[in-house]
């Protein structure tokens, strides 16, 4: 297998699910009628709906949607069961799932109003679904903070030629800010000084590396004397060299506590300060970092075989077993694989955003299914090369992602160490610019769910503080591909209750239901058992191997936590599978309202 | 492309100011009386168009995360 194949599988995939089923299910089932007003039309008020191109809207769509979760799942999911059941599950995936969960999410959202999910629901399902819904989310995010939040320092920390690009990214976005919307500059000319100086930092970055590592980072850990401040197995560490997960005794230095604390720090300014001021122009300049690099990887990756035919052959192994737990830990392929790849072939995200974002932006109904199918098929190819970059990287983790990306810009001839170097920039700012601003609707969903009984709640500060606390927590478990699990669980948890809100509306529409009911099934009892078999693995492998145990109160803390979230998600899942269950038996007896004809 | 969201971001910045001097002047639409009417009859000309779509930006439902940046948040 080469990466040239796995492209054209790609693209003739996406190709196929589009035009032969997508396309179909448009016009037979949702009937999208262009003559029928959608709220952007209807409720035009220049702010939230305001009729837009497609062609902008799906940039802007596939820009909100694809970022970590496609890439950091791939490579994932490829160190643990190789890279054959990755490719199929993100092929299958997409196709027959992943593109329904976006374009139904928008077309449920134009068809009431412009309403989000949860209001759908609300008057669909039941009223307690909404303020579970609420209640979800700030776990969902919680488990997004702790899983993005880990990673990023777990790279800071061991990758000494990354800090340099992001604390430059840091101050160019502060800087990008002021220009924009204070001194009026020009967007190109800002755009040209922040975009070209943050590029020039992450390619110096290499030469920077010895700073961090021997005098910043030797400085911290000199505290301790160079011992850990925790220490403890962890079960799901994967061999460097091979990628395969063995587990080992994973050592927390004080430098990765400090990585951590400036990751968390970087958060806290993206939840309290102005958007304008801080999150927006990160997220700007990351976006030109990280679409360099996705390209120019992905030209390399369809083109190395006629360039550089040695760099397009997969190294990682093709099958590396039905179940790779190890030390007491179950990952059997089924549930555990369609959590760890959540969003490159289904992501409840998407419809989420989908609802409030895109949704009330569409011009013509028919835009759809280009803008919301058509940008998860990309999305999809975004989670192919992630994968094909960590099949030809060798190794495991962050580290053989990167070394792919850089082996596909080398076949245009980018020195390795450059490409390394842009990768790695690539992959922490495509996680950092998510992970600060999942705090700030985390700071939001806790004023609202707990303002009331606590007030403190309602100081913006006070509850960003209480997010970054719980999230800090969960990054010093180090059990990070539990973490990483329970997110993904709860990602396609999520999707697949977008999903039956979905096929509850078309139920009382007196629409066909079964192309959404059955991925909605699948999907739910599959997060459902996936979420159940982490808090398992938590429990044997990190919680009781570590309780009682003298300088390991960190890890049973986080663990606990984490346990106690994964069946609370669960828990909510069944309260609301109950309640979809019988709406769904109310509405199939007596629709509401008959499937309207299309209009002529 | 590249830009879309600082033009949205503008838009919801020059929003914000627009509700509260709407609110000040008409208020009273929405049932919040702030203003004597007297005055904000005059300045009912230039505004009259938009009127209805303001009422009924401001009285719409929302979700308390309608606000938030979700289009931000790249997943």
């Amino acid at each position: 297998m080469n990466t040239f194949f796995a492209v054209v599988i790609g693209l003739v995939a996406s190709y196929l699910g589009y035009n032969q089923y997508a396309r179909r299910i448009d016009r037979e089932v949702i009937q999208s009628d262009p003559k029928r007003m959608t709220p952007a039309r209807l409720y035009t008020d220049g702010v939230d709906f305001v009729p837009t191109s497609r062609n902008v809207l799906f940039g802007y769509h596939f820009k909100s949607i694809a970022a970590a979760g496609p890439i950091v799942g791939a490579i994932t999911a490829a160190n643990l069961w190789g890279w054959l059941p990755a490719i199929i599950w993100l092929v299958l995936g997409v196709v027959f799932i992943g593109w329904v969960s976006d374009y139904t999410a928008i077309v449920v959202s134009i068809r009431n109003e412009g309403n989000s999910l949860s209001a759908i629901a609300h008057r669909l399902i039941a009223p307690r679904t909404r303020i579970i819904l609420f209640i979800f989310i700030f776990f969902y995010l919680l488990l997004i903070g702790g899983a993005f939040g880990g990673i990023l320092a777990d790279v800071m920390n061991s990758q000494s030629q990354a800090p340099l690009g992001i604390i430059v990214l840091m101050l160019m976005g502060l800087l990008l800010g002021q220009m924009l919307y204070r001194w009026r500059v020009p967007l190109i000319a800002a755009s040209l000084i922040t975009v070209g100086v943050t590029f020039a930092a992450i390619l110096l970055g290499p030469a920077s590396a010895g700073f961090f590592k021997d005098g910043l980072d030797g400085a911290i850990n000199a505290i301790t004397g160079g011992q850990p401040v925790v220490q403890y197995f962890d079960p799901t560490v994967a061999d460097p060299k091979t990628g395969l997960i063995v587990g080992a005794d994973r050592q927390i230095l004080p430098s990765f506590i400090f990585w951590a604390l400036f990751i968390l720090a970087f958060c806290y300014f993206g939840s309290v300060l102005p958007i304008w001021r801080w999150a927006q122009p990160v997220v700007y300049i990351g976006f030109w970092i990280t679409a360099t690099a996705m390209l120019l990887g992905l030209a390399g990756a369809a083109l190395a075989l006629f360039l550089k035919p040695d760099v397009a052959m997969l190294k990682l192994a093709a099958f590396k077993g039905w179940d790779t737990g190890v030390g007491g830990a179950l990952q059997p392929i089924w549930p555990m694989l369609f959590v760890t790849i959540a969003c490159g072939a289904i992501s409840g995200w998407h419809a989420l955003f989908g609802s409030v974002g895109t949704a009330r932006q569409l011009e013509y109904e028919t835009d759809a299914l280009p803008v919301g199918g058509g940008s998860m098929f990309m999305e999809f190819l975004l989670g192919l090369l992630a994968l094909l970059a960590v099949s030809v990287g060798g190794g495991g983790g962050a580290g053989a992602f990167a070394n792919g990306l850089a082996s596909f810009m080398n076949v245009f001839g980018i020195p390795l160490e450059y490409g390394r170097a842009l990768a790695f920039a690539a992959f922490v700012v495509i996680v950092l610019v998510v992970t600060q601003l999942v705090f700030r609707i985390m700071r939001v969903t806790l004023a609202e769910w707990l303002g009331d009984a606590w007030p403190a709640l309602r100081n913006i500060h006070v509850s960003t503080i209480v997010s970054l606390a719980l999230a800090f927590f969960l990054v010093m478990t180090g059990t990070w591909i539990y973490l990483w699990q329970l997110f993904g669980g709860a990602n396609q948890l999520m999707a697949s209750l977008s999903l039956l809100v979905v096929t509850v509306w078309l139920v009382s529409i007196g629409r066909k239901a079964a192309w959404v009911g059955i991925p909605m099934l699948f999907m739910y009892v599959t997060t459902v058992a996936a979420n159940l078999v982490t808090a398992y693995n938590l429990y044997v492998t990190v919680f009781v191997a570590n309780v009682g145990q003298p300088g390991r109160i960190i890890p049973v803390i986080g663990s606990g936590l984490m346990i106690v979230v994964a069946l609370l998600l669960v828990g909510a899942a069944l309260v609301i599978g109950y309640d979809g269950w019988q709406a769904f038996r109310r509405y199939r007896a007596q629709p509401v309202v008959r499937a309207a004809a299309p209009a002529s | 492309m590249a830009g879309y969201e600082f033009a949205r971001e503008a838009a919801h910045m020059r929003s914000e100011l627009n509700v509260l001097l709407m609110l000040m002047c008409f208020g009273d639409v929405i049932g919040v009386p702030v203003m004597p009417p007297t005055y904000a009859l005059r300045l009912l000309p230039y505004i009259a168009r938009d009127l209805d779509a303001w009422k009924r930006s401001v009285l719409r439902e929302r979700h308390p995360l309608d606000k938030e940046e979700f289009d931000l948040i790249e997943m």
